[in-house]
C-alpha cells in the first residue's frame, strides 16, 4: 500500500467525519463551555445582573457545596437512577427479553406492550400518567384499587419518587429488552446444548453462561441508561414539577428552577457543570475501570 | 451586463422592500385564549389608528411559562416588541436587567393619561420617575363566598371584621356543611397564584403591610410576614381546604372551575375576573344568577380594618431590542384605548384603568364590572424592589411545605427567607 494512498485514506476518514465534528462542536462542546464561562459569572434572567452580569470566580460553586437543596436534589437523583435505571428497567428488561427469546402464543403482542411506552411522547406520557395517578376520586388508579377495597390514595404526594421510579421503569424497559435481546441473540445455542448435555438446569445456565455472556451488554446498557437518567427532565417536569416540596427535584429539574424560576443563570450552569463532570466520571467509571469495550 | 445590473437593482429592491415591511411590523406576545381573543378583537382598530402593521404571537398559556420564555427570549435580544408583564412586581425586575423601553413621554403624552385612575399612574410609575409600562387593566381582588350556601347554612354573611372571625365563620361554615369553607391559592404548581391572590392580601391587612423597605430591599423577617403564615398554618390544621387538588399540575381548575360552583368550597380569594371567566359569561361550568349566589367581602385586617387589593394586570410593555421602538411605542400609546379595555374586560374580566371607561355602551353590559369599577380608588396595593418575582417564588414554596404539613408558620417564614437570600444574596433581604 503506497504512502500517498495511506495518506489520501486519512484525509478522507477526515472529512468524512468532519460533519458530525461539526454538529458536535456547534451543540455540544460550544454549549458545555459557555455554561462552564456562565458558571463564574453572575449571569442572571432578570434583575441587574441580567445587565451587567460580572465575573465572579469560582463563588458559584462555593455556594454548591453548602446548598442543601442541591445535595437533595442530588440524592433523589441517587435513588431515582438506583431504582429506576440500574434496578429496575435492568432487571424487568433482561426478564422481558428472556421471555420474548421463548416461541408462544402472545409472543408479538407481549412485545409491542413492552415497546409502545417507548413510542409515546415524553410529555404525553407523563400526562398519561398524571391522570391514572391523580388523587382522589379523580384518579383512573384510585378507581382501580377501590375495587379491592383500598381508600383513594394520593400517589403523587405520598409516593411521590416511588410513582416516577415506577413511570420511568415502564417507560425504559423497552429499551432495555431490544439491548438484552440483541445480547441474548449473541450467545450462541451450542453453548446451551453443551451444558444441557452436561446435565445443567436452567439456574445454572441462566448463573454460568446468560449472565457471564451478557455482561458487556449490561454494562453498554448501565452505562446509557445511567447517564440518560441523570439528565431525565421532562417526563419527570410534566409529571410533578419536582414537588411536593422539592421530593421529586432530581437535578435536571434543579437546574431548571434554579434557572428559569430564580433566574440565577450562572448558578444554574454551576450546578449543570457539575452534573456534567459527575456525568463524565461515570461513563468513565462504566468503560474503564470495567474495561468495557464501548 | 446591464441585464445583470438591472437583476441585481431588482433583487435589492425586493430585499429593502421586504425588510421595511417587516420593521413595520409589530410583534405583540399574548397568552392564554381569553386574552388573545380580546386582542385579537381591537387589531384592526389600532393598525388603523397607528398605521402599523401588527402580528399577534401566542406564547405558552401558563404565566410562568409565558414569562421564563419571554426572559429568555430577551437575554437573547429576540424578544417581542410589544409584551405584558403577568404581575406588577415583575416590572421593576424587567427593568433593571434592561429589557423595557423608558416609555414616559409617550404614556403621559398619550390621550388616556389624563383618564387614568390615580392607582394606574402610581403603580405604573417606577421609583426614579421612568414610567416602563401603558397600564390597561386593573384588578381587584377580595373575598367571594357562596352566599346562597351560607345562608341556607345559617352562617352569617356580613363582611367579617378580623382574621379571627374570618377564620371561626370559616370553621362553622365548614362545621354546618361538611363542605371545604376556605382556601387561599397555595403551592409551587399555582406559580405566582399564592402570593398574588392570596398572601399579598393578608399581609396588607397585617403588623407589617409592606415588604419593600424604604432603602429597596426586602423586608421578610417581619412580624406581619410571620401572622399571614400563621393564618394559613390555621387554615390548613383546620381542613378547611382541599389539598389534594392544590399539589396537583393545574391547581386552579378543580377548587375554582368545579369545587366553588358546585358549593363545595364556600370562601375563596379572587378577583373580579371570576365573576367573568371562572364563574360567570365565559366560564364553561357558569354559576347562574353568579351576582345574585356570589357575595363579596373586603379582606378584613388581622385585628380590624378592610380592604381590596387593587394591581395592574398585565401592563403592556416594549421590549428594549424592539425591531422598530418608534412604531412599537405608537403602538403602545394606541394599546391605551376605551375599546381595547372593554375587550380585555369582557373577554377575561379585569377593569379598565381609564375612568371613562364606565360610560362606555359595551362596558356598562357588564353589569358584574360596573359596580367593582368603585373600589378602584381605595384599593391597598405593595411596594415593589428590586427581587420582588424571588418573594412571590419562595411564598409559593412555604405555602406548599405548610400545606403538606411539613412545617409550622415559623418554619414557613424560613423557608421563604432562606429562598431570598439564597437566591437574592444577604445584602437584599433585610
Amino acid at each position: 500500500m503506497s504512502v500517498s494512498f495511506t495518506r489520501r485514506e486519512a484525509w478522507r476518514n477526515r472529512f468524512l467525519i468532519l460533519p458530525s465534528v461539526l454538529l458536535l462542536a456547534a451543540f455540544v462542546v460550544y454549549p458545555a463551555g459557555f455554561a462552564v464561562y456562565t458558571s463564574l459569572t453572575n449571569e442572571a434572567l432578570s434583575g441587574p445582573a441580567a445587565m451587567n452580569p460580572r465575573f465572579v470566580g469560582f463563588a458559584n460553586y462555593a455556594k454548591l457545596l453548602t446548598d442543601q437543596n442541591f445535595w437533595r436534589s442530588l440524592a433523589i437523583t441517587f435513588w431515582f437512577v438506583l431504582f429506576s435505571a440500574i434496578i429496575g428497567q435492568l432487571v424487568l428488561g433482561l426478564l422481558s427479553a428472556m421471555l420474548l427469546n421463548r416461541r408462544f402464543a402472545l409472543r408479538p403482542l407481549v412485545n409491542a406492550i413492552i415497546l409502545m411506552p417507548n413510542a409515546v411522547p415524553e410529555v404525553v406520557a407523563a400526562l398519561m400518567w398524571a391522570s391514572m395517578l391523580a388523587a382522589g376520586e379523580y384518579g383512573t388508579l384510585n378507581n382501580i384499587v377501590a375495587w379491592f377495597g383500598v381508600d383513594p390514595q394520593r400517589w403523587l404526594t405520598s409516593f411521590p419518587l416511588t410513582m416516577i421510579i415506577i413511570v420511568n421503569i415502564w417507560r425504559g424497559i423497552g429499551f432495555a429488552m431490544i439491548l438484552m435481546t440483541s445480547g441474548l441473540s449473541s450467545i450462541s445455542d451450542e453453548l446451551y446444548e453443551a451444558a444441557r448435555m452436561d446435565g445443567a438446569n436452567t439456574s445454572q445456565i441462566f448463573r454460568r453462561i446468560t449472565l457471564p455472556l451478557l455482561v458487556p451488554t449490561i454494562f453498554l446498557y448501565l452505562l446509557v441508561s445511567t447517564v440518560s437518567t441523570i439528565a431525565i427532565f421532562g417526563l419527570v417536569f410534566a409529571l410533578t414539577r419536582g414537588g411536593p416540596a422539592g421530593s421529586t427535584e432530581l437535578v435536571g429539574i434543579y437546574i431548571y428552577n434554579q434557572s428559569f424560576n430564580s433566574y440565577q443563570l450562572g448558578y444554574g450552569s454551576a450546578v449543570a457543570v457539575v452534573v456534567l463532570v459527575f456525568s463524565l466520571l461515570v461513563g468513565m467509571l462504566y468503560v474503564r475501570a470495567l474495561k468495557v469495550d464501548v | 451586463m446591464f441585464k445583470q445590473g438591472l437583476w441585481a437593482c431588482c433583487v435589492l429592491t425586493t430585499v429593502l422592500a421586504g425588510s421595511h415591511a417587516w420593521a413595520d411590523t409589530v410583534r405583540i406576545a399574548e397568552h392564554r385564549q381569553a386574552r388573545i381573543d380580546a386582542l385579537q378583537a381591537v387589531i384592526p382598530k389600532i393598525k388603523e389608528a397607528t398605521g402599523v402593521d401588527v402580528e399577534i404571537v401566542e406564547y405558552p398559556g401558563p404565566d410562568r411559562e409565558y414569562v421564563s420564555k419571554l426572559l429568555t427570549e430577551l437575554a437573547a435580544g429576540t424578544g417581542p416588541d410589544i409584551f405584558s408583564l403577568p404581575e406588577i412586581s415583575q416590572v421593576v425586575d424587567f427593568s433593571t436587567a434592561g429589557y423595557l423601553q423608558d416609555v414616559t413621554a409617550e404614556v403621559q403624552g398619550s390621550e388616556a393619561y389624563g383618564q387614568f385612575y390615580d392607582i394606574a399612574k402610581q403603580l405604573s410609575t417606577s421609583d426614579d420617575g421612568k414610567i416602563y409600562i401603558m397600564p390597561t387593566m386593573l384588578s381587584v381582588q377580595q373575598l367571594y363566598f357562596r352566599k346562597d350556601v351560607l345562608e341556607k347554612a345559617g352562617i352569617s354573611t356580613e363582611q367579617p371584621k378580623t382574621w379571627d372571625e374570618l377564620m371561626q365563620r370559616a370553621i362553622d361554615a365548614k362545621a354546618k356543611t361538611g363542605q371545604y369553607s376556605l382556601m387561599l391559592p397555595m403551592g409551587v404548581t399555582w406559580g405566582g397564584g399564592p402570593f398574588i391572590e392570596g398572601f399579598r392580601h393578608l399581609l396588607a391587612g397585617s403588623s407589617n403591610p409592606q415588604i419593600a423597605t424604604d432603602d429597596g430591599k426586602l423586608d421578610l423577617t417581619s412580624k406581619g410576614i410571620g401572622e399571614v403564615f400563621g393564618f394559613y398554618e390555621q387554615m390548613v390544621k383546620n381542613k378547611l381546604l382541599p389539598v389534594d387538588p392544590l399539589l396537583g399540575p393545574e391547581p386552579w381548575v378543580i377548587p375554582k372551575y368545579q369545587m366553588f360552583p358546585a358549593g363545595e368550597l364556600l370562601i375563596t380569594s379572587c378577583g373580579s375576573w371570576c365573576l367573568i371567566f371562572d364563574w360567570g359569561p365565559k366560564s364553561k361550568n357558569p354559576i347562574p344568577d353568579v351576582t345574585k349566589v356570589v357575595g363579596t367581602w373586603a379582606v378584613p385586617g388581622k385585628d380590624g380594618g378592610e380592604h381590596v387589593m387593587v394591581s395592574l394586570s398585565h401592563p403592556w410593555a416594549v421590549g428594549a431590542s424592539a425591531a422598530n421602538p418608534d412604531a412599537a411605542k405608537k403602538v403602545l400609546q394606541a394599546m391605551g384605548s376605551i375599546d381595547l379595555m372593554v375587550s380585555y374586560a369582557a373577554n377575561e374580566g379585569n377593569l379598565p384603568a381609564r375612568k371613562d371607561a364606565v360610560d362606555n355602551a359595551e362596558f356598562q353590559k357588564l353589569t358584574a364590572l360596573v359596580p367593582i369599577m368603585s373600589y378602584l380608588d381605595k384599593g391597598a396595593y405593595l411596594k415593589t424592589a428590586p427581587g420582588f418575582s424571588t418573594v412571590v417564588e419562595g411564598v409559593a414554596r412555604a405555602t406548599e411545605a405548610l400545606l403538606l404539613g411539613n412545617t409550622d408558620a415559623a418554619g414557613a417564614q424560613k423557608i421563604l427567607v432562606d429562598y431570598a437570600k439564597s437566591t437574592l444574596g444577604e445584602d437584599q433581604v433585610k
